[in-house]
């Protein structure tokens, strides 16, 4: 794994010649040895195509490719930082979350509406985040940004889990996700619970919930 | 079952019993929920009265289900208070949950609530059961005997229990108002058998200014 968790938000990552990593631009905190830092005009990999899909989308943070020998330190605006290690599967999660990854890793963008229909655009409207979703995929590390501590909730067929749009950070594995209303009456008149719309996850996976309802 | 899930997030393992919590602080939860707002704030008419006259409005929601519900608020820390028939004392800002036995209601702490910024009433928690409260960074349990009374800035107080008399402290001088004042202007003097909770960090207070 290229990335070591410093405290609960550095994170460091070690640099080998021919293989590079991705940051958010500007997350680089200090470095040790001979690194490169190259701005991503393309915001990620996958060639012109995949940009023009990210720009479309929405998903386009500014990215740099880190490459050469030796180690760096990243963090960013003091969010926490949480290490996700995918083997093979798909992990979701909005690109301004990201903060470095592996560029052993196919990232590419997703039209959230195709899960859930109409409820899947309407989860990006009430979640604030678009209608589409950054994917990465294959095997290597993420590390992720988060307002609070992030915990882990494993979802399961029997048990599907329910998250708060806010509080919601990212999931990996072969999960279904659907908004889900508990809209009454009440709700209408202004006297709801706080709790009117959860995104319903099922399947197999984990989801990445953070301790907070801000956004980052 | 109130449960810590690192010190930000509460897990409460529920079977079909209900819990009260802050408007709007579910994060997640498996199994089936669901979420009901209390009007006025709970504990019938009376409660609702007095709560809306002393303008210690905390809205509230009712939880019920079989599953595991998770809370948080803001990253705040979250502390847990076993009570066993006494009375906690806390800011209703600060309180995240309490289990169902617990009662909630209002009372009157007189000069200390508007140097504290929070108002002249503070919300009081009794019964037997579990409440989560909430602190501005990890809290610190100081406990007050007949021998040792304690002194703490109103900024940093949270919550208190026991059978602890509290007063209120000023260090106000002429010499505050010439702009020498040493910024500690205002004290709570904590007296008797009882545990007072303390966060790192001060909220915002006229004592402040002083």
């Amino acid at each position: 794994m290229a990335f070591r968790e410093i405290n609960s938000k550095m994170v460091e990552a070690t640099v080998v010649p021919g293989q590079r990593l991705f940051s958010q631009r500007g997350a680089m905190l200090a470095y040790r040895g001979e690194v490169s830092f190259t701005p991503n005009m393309q915001g990620g990999q996958g060639g012109v195509m995949s940009m023009i899909g990210r720009r479309l989308a929405n998903e386009d943070t500014p990215l740099m490719s880190v490459e050469g020998s030796g180690t760096v330190l990243f963090g960013h605006g003091g969010h926490h930082v949480h290490l996700i290690r995918l083997t093979g599967d798909t992990l979701y999660v909005e690109a301004d979350r990201l903060l470095a990854f592996e560029g052993t890793l196919q990232q590419g963008t997703m039209f959230l509406g195709s899960q859930g229909g109409v409820m899947g655009m309407v989860r990006g409207q009430v979640s604030g985040q678009g209608l589409f979703t950054t994917t990465l995929k294959g095997h290597g590390a993420v590390a992720v940004m988060a307002h609070g501590g992030v915990f882990e909730i494993p979802i399961t067929p029997q048990r599907p889990v329910h998250v708060d749009p806010q509080a919601y950070v990212a999931h990996q594995g072969d999960v279904r996700n659907k908004l889900s209303t508990a809209l009454g009456w009440r709700d209408m008149v202004g006297r709801g619970s706080g709790e009117a719309f959860q995104l319903e996850l099922s399947g197999h996976g984990v989801v990445f919930v953070q301790a907070s309802e801000e956004k980052l | 079952m109130f449960r810590l899930q690192g010190s930000k997030v509460l897990a409460v393992d529920m079977t079909g019993d209900a819990v009260k919590a802050k408007n709007g602080s579910m994060v997640a939860y498996d199994g089936q929920m669901t979420f009901k707002k209390l009007s006025g704030g709970g504990e019938g008419i009376r409660g609702m009265v007095t709560r809306r006259l002393t303008g210690e409005q905390m809205t509230v929601m009712e939880v019920t289900g079989q599953g595991t519900c998770w809370f948080a608020d803001r990253a705040s820390e979250i502390n847990l208070v076993r009570l066993q028939g006494e009375t906690l004392y806390v800011e209703s800002s600060n309180l995240l949950a309490t289990e169902s036995g617990l009662r909630t209601g209002t009372s009157f702490t007189g000069l200390r609530g508007a140097t504290q910024g929070n108002g002249l009433f503070t919300t009081t928690v009794e019964g037997h059961g579990q409440a989560a409260i909430m602190s501005d960074g990890p809290a610190v349990v100081l406990r007050v005997s007949p021998q040792y009374p304690l002194t703490v800035d109103p900024g940093a107080y949270i919550a208190h229990q026991g059978a602890v008399r509290q007063s209120f402290q000023s260090g106000v001088t002429f010499r505050t108002f010439l702009g020498e004042g040493g910024g500690e202007a205002f004290q709570i003097r904590f007296e008797g058998d009882g545990l007072v909770y303390v966060q790192p960090s001060e909220r915002n207070t006229i004592a402040g200014d002083v």
